[in-house]
Parts: C-alpha cells; sequence; structure tokens
C-alpha cells in the first residue's frame, strides 16, 4: 500500500498544475472581459464575395 | 389656440445610422440604392468602403452607425500633441510604440467591436486595438513616427466615436476589475477538493483500515493545503473584522473570523496531537462557499460609473487667449482673468464672463433642462455648461475649483470614506450572534465541567465551531446579489447590493424636478396666435429646416413637410433664424429679434434682470418667461419657452415649447404616496406649485428655488431627523444631494451618458416602475430574513450536537455543504418569486 503516498503526491502535483493553469489564465486578462472575445471570433478576415450556395 | 398636428412622414432609414433621411437623401453615385441622412454618415461608409471594411453592416444591427454630429472644428483636439497631456494619457511611451486606453461610450453592438478592432486598415500608424466591451473601453497601440494620438483621436471622432477624454480620466491606467477575488477563489475550490478527497476515508466505516494506515499521512497534507486557505483566500474576512473592530463595531464577518480561528485551530490541534482528521474539510469548504457568496455579490456594471464627479464631465484641455496666440492648457492652470475660447460643443470648465460672441449655453447635464440658454456679452456664464454654436470668448471670473457648481465638492459628503459601519441586517443579526454563541459555549463549559473534562474542552470547541454564521453570511449576498439581476434586466442598476437593502428600509424620497419628473424628449408644441394657412406652416417649415437648434428640430416635427426653397438664410445664435420663401420675409426666434410688439414684450424683459441671480433659476427657466396677457391662463408655469414667429415683418404670432411631467409620473406618484413622505426639491421658481401639489397630494414638502447646496443641506437635515432618504435626480446641481443621501438614484435617458456619482442609476425609460422596484427591495429583505431563520435552523442543530459533545468530523462534513448550498438555492428561488410576483 505504500505506493499510496506517491500516487497522492502524483495527483497533488497534477492537481496544482491546473490551479497553476487557472491563475496563468486569470492574469493573462481571461476573466476581465467575458464578452467581446466572444463576438471577435465570429469575424471573418477580408474575402470576396462568397459564392451563392 | 391651435395645436399643430404632427404630419406623417414616410422616410427612409440612413443606411449609416437609421436615422430617418431627408425627403431628398444623399446618395452616393457608387450605389444609388443607399440613402444616407447627412454628408457625415455617406463619408463614414465611402470610407469603409474604400478600406473594405463594409462587413461592419453584416453584424449585429442593422444599421449600426452613429449619426454624425457636424462638431469638426480644427483644432478640437489639438491638445492631445501637448506633452503633458500625453505623458498623462499614455501608458507605456517610446520611439517606436505608444499605448494608451480610451473609453468610447457610444460603442453598443459587434459591429462596433468590428470596426475599431480593425481600425489598422483605416491608419496604417495603429498596430493594435482591443476592445472591451463591456467596459466601453479600447485598448490601443501606435506607431508615433507614423501617426500621431492627435490623428488616432481625430480617426475616432470622425468615425462617430469621440472617446471621452476628461480630467478624472487623465492618468488613469486601464482599470483591472479585483483579480484577488479570483485567485482567492481558485485557491480555496481547489483546496476544499483535494482535502474533502483526503478526509474521504474518515466517511465510511469499511475504509477504517486505510484511515488507520495513513490517517496521520493524510491529516499532515489536509493541514499543509489548509494552511493557504486560512493565509491567503481567508484574508478578506479577518480585515473586514478587524476594520469593523478598530470602528469599535461588530460586524458579520467577526463571529465568521471568530469560527475559521477556532475551526482551524482545533484542527491542527487535532491533527498534531493524533487526535483525530480535523475539521480542514469543513474549514476549506466554508470559505469557499463564503467566497462563492462574495463573487455573487459583487456583480458590476463595468461600462456603468457610480464615482463621478465633476472632473469626469469637465475638459482636459481649453483653448487660453494670450498675446501670442492661442494656447492649450490644463484646466486645472487656468486663473482668474485668463481668456479662454470655448467652441462648439466644449465644456465650458470655469465660471467667467462672457466677452465676445453669443452664448447657446446647453445645461442639460447640470439642470436636466435640455433647451440651450442665450446668453450676451457681458453676462456671467456658469462653469458645467455646453456652448452650442459660434465659438465664444470667456474671461475666468473664477478657479475651476471655486465655481458655483464645484464649490459642491468640497462639501464634507463627498469626502466621507465608504460607509464602513453600514448597519445591514446582516450585521445586526452578526452581533447577538456573538453574543448569544460566547453564551453558549460558556454555559457547555459550566455544564460539562464538573462530569468530564475531555467532554469540556470538546464541547467548548465545537460550539465555537459550529457557530461560524457560514449560512448567516451567505444569505444576504444570494438573495441580494439575484435582486440585483432582477434589476439589471430592467435596466436600473444599483452600485453593490448594500444599496438594495437601504432602498428597502427608505422612509422619504426627494425627487428634483427639471429633467427628473419632467421628460426633456417630448415637450409640447403650442401654438398662439391667428391660425397659420398650410403654406404659411410650410413656409416656417423650410425655414426651421435649415438649423439644428433644439427647438428648431422640435418645431420641424410639428409643422408639415415642406419641400419650399428658402433664400437669405441667416441664423443669428442666440437670436433666432430668418429666410425668404416664395417672397416672404420668415423670422423666427426671440420677442426682440423678430420684432414683437410692446405689450407682447414687456413680461420678456422685466423677466430678464431675474435672470443670473440664481443659477438654477436662471439655468432651469430658459428663455421664454413668465405670463403675458395675451396667453390664455392655462400657460401659468414655466416649463416653457416660446418662439415668435412674424412674417412680412408683422408679428405672427408664438410657440411654446412646454416641458411636460413623465407619463407615468402620476400612477408612480399616487403609488409612492401612500407609503413614503415626499418631497420636491426645484431650482425653479414656484409657479408650478399647484400642480405639484395636485400630483405629489397634500402632505408633500415642495420647495422651490433650491441652490445644489440647499439641496444637499434639506437631505442633511432629513438624515439628521432619523429618516432613510432617497433622493432622485438627474444633473450635477443635484450631486451633492444624491450623495448625502442614503441612496442617490441618478435618472438618465441615455445610460453611458454622464450621470453624477450615485448609488443607483435608473434609464429613464423604466422611471414607471420605481414603486415596483421600491417594493420589491422591501421583498427582498424579507427573503433575507426568512434566509436567516433558515440557516438558524441548522446552526441550531448544530449547536444542540455541539453542547453535548457530539459534533463529530463527519456531522460538519454532512452539514456544512446542506446548510450553504441550501441557503443559496432558498435565497434565490425566493427573491425570483418575489420579482414574479412583482411583474419584474
Amino acid at each position: 500500500m505504500e505506493i499510496i503516498f506517491a500516487l497522492i503526491t502524483i495527483s497533488l502535483c497534477v492537481a496544482v498544475l491546473f490551479l497553476l493553469a487557472f491563475v496563468w489564465a486569470v492574469r493573462s486578462n481571461q476573466y476581465d472581459d467575458t464578452y467581446t472575445p466572444a463576438v471577435r471570433m465570429l469575424f471573418d478576415d477580408p474575402q470576396e464575395e462568397k459564392p451563392a450556395p | 389656440m391651435n395645436t399643430t398636428a404632427a404630419p406623417t412622414r414616410t422616410a427612409t432609414a440612413c443606411a449609416h445610422c437609421g436615422d430617418d433621411c431627408p425627403d431628398e437623401p444623399i446618395r452616393l453615385s457608387a450605389k444609388p440604392g443607399l440613402s444616407f441622412c447627412c454628408q457625415g454618415c455617406k463619408a463614414v461608409y465611402e470610407l469603409l468602403d474604400a478600406n473594405n471594411l463594409c462587413q461592419y453592416y453584416a453584424f449585429g444591427e442593422e444599421r449600426p452607425g452613429q449619426k454624425i454630429k457636424p462638431v469638426e472644428l480644427p483644432g478640437r483636439f489639438d491638445y492631445l500633441d501637448a506633452d503633458s497631456v500625453q505623458a498623462q494619457l499614455l501608458s507605456f511611451r517610446s520611439p517606436e510604440l505608444a499605448r494608451l486606453t480610451l473609453h468610447l461610450p457610444q460603442m453598443h453592438c459587434a459591429s462596433c467591436i468590428y470596426l475599431l478592432e480593425h481600425l489598422y486598415q483605416l491608419d496604417a500608424g495603429v498596430t493594435e486595438a482591443r476592445v472591451n466591451f463591456l467596459r466601453k473601453e479600447i485598448s490601443l497601440g501606435y506607431r508615433p513616427a507614423e501617426t500621431s494620438l492627435k490623428a488616432v483621436v481625430t480617426l475616432l471622432a470622425s468615425l462617430g466615436y469621440e472617446p471621452q477624454i476628461t480630467l478624472a480620466e487623465l492618468g488613469a491606467q486601464p482599470h483591472r476589475g479585483s483579480r484577488r477575488l479570483y485567485y482567492q477563489l481558485g485557491l480555496a475550490g481547489f483546496c476544499f477538493g483535494n482535502v474533502m478527497l483526503l478526509a474521504f476515508p474518515d466517511y465510511l466505516s469499511f475504509t477504517d483500515e486505510l484511515a488507520h494506515e495513513f490517517g496521520r499521512f493524510f491529516g499532515y497534507l489536509s493541514l499543509l493545503l489548509a494552511l493557504p486557505v486560512l493565509l491567503y483566500a481567508a484574508q478578506g474576512f479577518y480585515r473586514s473584522a478587524w476594520a469593523g473592530l478598530r470602528q469599535r463595531y461588530i460586524n458579520l464577518d467577526f463571529p465568521i473570523s471568530l469560527g475559521l480561528t477556532s475551526l482551524f485551530a482545533v484542527s491542527s490541534y487535532e491533527v498534531l496531537t493524533q487526535h483525530g482528521p480535523g475539521y480542514f474539510d469543513s474549514f476549506t469548504g466554508l470559505v469557499f462557499f463564503m467566497l462563492i457568496g462574495q463573487w455573487v455579490q459583487q456583480r458590476t456594471y463595468d461600462a456603468l460609473r457610480f464615482d463621478r464627479d465633476f472632473t469626469s464631465y469637465f475638459p482636459v484641455a481649453v483653448t487660453l487667449l494670450t498675446a501670442d496666440g492661442e494656447k492649450s492648457v490644463s484646466v486645472k492652470e487656468l486663473r482668474v482673468g485668463q481668456r479662454i475660447r470655448v467652441r462648439n460643443q466644449e465644456v465650458i470648465p470655469a465660471d467667467a464672463m462672457l466677452m465676445r460672441g453669443s452664448g447657446q449655453i446647453d445645461y442639460s447635464f447640470v439642470t436636466g433642462e435640455s433647451v440651450p440658454v442665450a446668453k450676451v456679452a457681458g453676462e456671467v456664464v456658469y462653469a458645467g455648461g455646453r456652448q452650442v454654436g459660434e465659438a465664444v470668448e470667456l474671461e475666468v471670473v473664477r478657479e475651476v475649483s471655486q465655481g458655483y457648481l464645484t464649490q459642491l465638492w468640497n462639501n464634507p459628503a463627498f469626502h466621507k470614506a465608504e460607509k464602513q459601519t453600514l448597519e445591514t441586517y446582516a450585521n445586526k443579526v452578526g452581533r447577538y450572534f456573538v453574543a448569544a454563541t460566547l453564551l453558549i459555549a460558556a454555559g457547555a463549559i459550566l455544564y460539562w465541567y464538573p462530569r468530564d473534562e475531555q467532554m469540556m474542552w470538546r464541547a467548548f470547541t465545537s460550539v465555537l465551531v459550529i457557530a461560524c454564521p457560514c449560512a448567516l453570511s451567505l444569505a444576504t449576498p444570494f438573495a441580494l446579489g439575484s435582486a440585483l439581476t432582477v434589476f439589471g434586466r430592467h435596466r436600473f442598476f444599483l452600485k453593490n447590493a448594500a444599496v438594495a437593502e437601504t432602498l428597502g428600509r427608505a422612509t422619504t424620497i426627494v425627487f428634483d424636478k427639471t429633467g427628473t419628473l419632467t421628460d426633456v424628449r417630448r415637450s409640447a408644441v403650442e401654438y398662439c396666435g391667428p391660425v397659420l394657412t398650410e403654406r404659411e406652416q410650410q413656409a416656417v417649415a423650410a425655414v426651421v429646416a435649415q438649423s439644428t437648434h433644439p427647438l428648431s428640430l422640435r418645431l420641424l416635427q410639428e409643422l408639415p413637410a415642406s419641400t419650399l426653397s428658402v433664400t437669405d438664410f441667416v441664423e443669428v445664435p442666440g437670436q433666432g433664424l430668418r429666410g425668404v420663401v416664395g417672397g416672404v420675409l420668415v423670422k423666427v426666434g426671440s420677442a426682440a429679434f423678430v420684432g414683437a410688439d410692446a405689450d407682447l414684450v414687456t413680461a420678456e424683459t422685466s423677466a430678464a434682470p431675474a435672470q443670473g441671480l440664481n443659477l438654477g433659476q436662471s439655468i432651469e427657466q430658459s428663455a421664454g418667461e413668465p405670463e403675458t396677457n395675451a396667453t390664455a391662463a392655462d400657460t401659468t408655469d414655466n416649463l416653457q419657452s416660446r418662439v415668435y414667429l412674424s412674417l412680412a415683418g408683422d408679428l405672427h404670432g408664438c410657440y411654446f415649447f412646454r416641458n411636460v411631467y413623465r407619463q407615468e409620473l402620476g400612477p408612480v406618484l399616487a403609488d409612492l404616496g401612500r407609503r413614503y413622505r415626499l418631497a420636491v426639491l426645484s431650482g425653479d421658481n414656484d409657479s408650478e406649485q399647484d400642480r405639484l401639489r395636485e400630483l405629489f397630494g397634500p402632505e408633500a414638502e415642495l420647495r422651490f428655488r433650491q441652490t445644489p447646496q440647499q439641496k444637499l443641506d434639506y437631505v442633511a437635515a432629513l438624515k439628521a431627523r432619523g429618516e432613510t432618504v432617497v433622493m432622485v435626480g438627474d444633473g450635477l446641481n443635484d450631486a451633492g444631494a444624491l450623495q448625502q443621501a442614503d441612496a442617490g438614484i441618478a435618472l438618465t435617458d441615455t445610460l453611458t451618458n454622464f450621470s453624477p456619482a450615485c448609488d443607483a442609476i435608473l434609464d429613464a425609460g423604466s422611471f414607471g416602475r420605481l414603486g415596483s422596484f421600491l417594493r420589491f427591495t422591501q421583498d427582498c429583505l424579507q427573503v433575507v430574513l426568512a434566509t436567516f431563520v433558515l440557516s438558524f435552523v441548522y446552526n441550531g442543530l448544530g449547536l444542540g450536537l455541539a453542547v453535548q459533545g457530539r459534533f463529530t468530523p463527519i456531522v460538519s462534513a454532512i452539514l456544512m455543504p446542506i446548510s450553504s448550498l441550501s441557503v443559496m438555492v432558498f435565497a434565490t428561488l425566493l427573491v425570483r418569486y418575489a420579482a414574479y410576483r412583482r411583474q419584474l
């Protein structure tokens, strides 16, 4: 059962990685504006008239 | 008396802004299918078309453009070239790159985001443009070598997105919302989840062996995980409790801090002495849930600002006239005796004497009155007005901070710190809670001491642990947080949840008159004089169609459409219009301009000296004045301006523009009058007294000729009598009273426009619901109380177990999340139900 010590330590490390990912997300302004990015992704690059479907 | 009927018109919508086009729309030669209302809109369309940005018209709203107002004047943005201004505006600056954030209140749809983020296609010097739509901000980067700040701002203004660059915004960095709460939430959630997993073996009987084998390891690990929660995530509660204590005041955070501390201490003791697994899962869970409560409560309206003072409205720089010519200087550097030039659409920054030019001062931000006031050379013009029309020269008579209006901000009401000792229900209950907890804990000691010493400690610590009023602290945030959402849906925006509670306890409601009770957008036009023929009406319409003065625009709506051509058109700012239509000279304007005969004019001239004595009065009473014997008795009100008309040199008649009370006013006041004391503070004279008396009922207090300072004092006096005062106002002249009141509600027609510092912003369209809103806040308080009862049940249950010494970690682990979650759900659902019943 000693393996439990190792497993729990590893799983905690993985969890800490997720926590760090969350911190990174907050730091990189992802929680500052929760509206604009959703609209921004709809913008197409300038292009010619689309052919009719 | 003849009221001209509004003609029906069929107009095509402008392809850019969606406004009605004139009868002969402006067309684009390349695309004859599109029509435009003005040259400005057409120019923007052409610019976008040339740069392949016509996708702008494909998103969101059908015609997203901003109506281009003809305010472009050379020199308008010259101050942006000044080094001192740039130093304050730019957040980063090097020869290769400059960065800044601008506030664009006109932003309103997806198309705006598209256009603004493609700014680099219009100006190659722009390197990046990122929009934050909720804040209505744009972060710009540009290469100073290729373009200038002035060029970028001018480009934005020409597209219809003129940035709001004001004194207050100077030097303001792109403000980030507090991220601390996100970090705290993330950390607490992480620790809670992991501690709960580690505590799992304790919950189940068949894992006894496991618990035995790894109990110590799991315990230490839990302690390790709980430590950052105590030190970082729970910081806010300790700070708040400490701040309360320093003011000799016990708020709800005090028992919370007490509970959290004892929870942590007891658990650490148990783990370190290997007595048991501790309550670390409960501890981290409590903090996590309470942080969620804070997060829910902290719903903010990013685009709205509740803390604006006059500096958010005053310009950054002003054109100073010196011996060497014009110079842009900061408003703060203005000194008495200096000469300044104020152009069309610019704000007058300091009280000043008009030296040259004719002033048309729009005081709508100050008083709510939308019709500009005419001023001639020699008169004193008060700060805060916006000049409409030609550029004028002024001599400063008082420094900015000493102005008639700005002096208000020296009042202590504006300097008091955020009300820390707010007497909310939660804090009041919290205090009793502490007392009750300590009593019960002492009782437990007394009971167990002669019987079982070990049990005594157990019971004592258990009581302190269960006493953490977690559920209690969640009741208010969740109830009022969902109330804020309901209000937001009806365009009533509260600064924070505490405002909802204050509104629910209001006893007196004080109203401003002009702009608050009256509807500035809906003035009634009445014509007095010999009936005009259709042809004459058309002639007048043709003349007023040439002008952009608000009264002209309003008059035009009343008159039949006209295709007559006007020759020799002259607009004398502040006076009137003159033009020849079909050989007949048509003059529209003030009595003196038109040449109205003596008996009609007497009242006019006799009223004139009274103006200027009192700012509130002189501003609120616009051009036209009291009674003329020619008019019927029922027009004895000052909510009117008048425009005289002469045809072929003879005075023909007179148009009255009367501000009317808001349509919903009657029902709203009837509703409120039954439940609250009402009062009106008007800067105007008392000619409206009878009508207001009728609307407000016999008990209401009506005060007239109130200066901004008097309004503030009146509210302060009410508060001193123990009333909870809600002030409803709209202009800068109400700012003092709004600040002084327990809850100040600013009424606004355009949400993104300036509104003075206040606790809540109400869209004028929702004014009719004011009664329901206030009833709803009372419902919410009852919901909070009901939720308190529910959480007391849980606390009582826990306490019952605790004094018997049967409060084990597993009981805690079950009771804690159940109580928290049920309180959250209960509060939210009840508020939703109350909103449904109030039809909100």
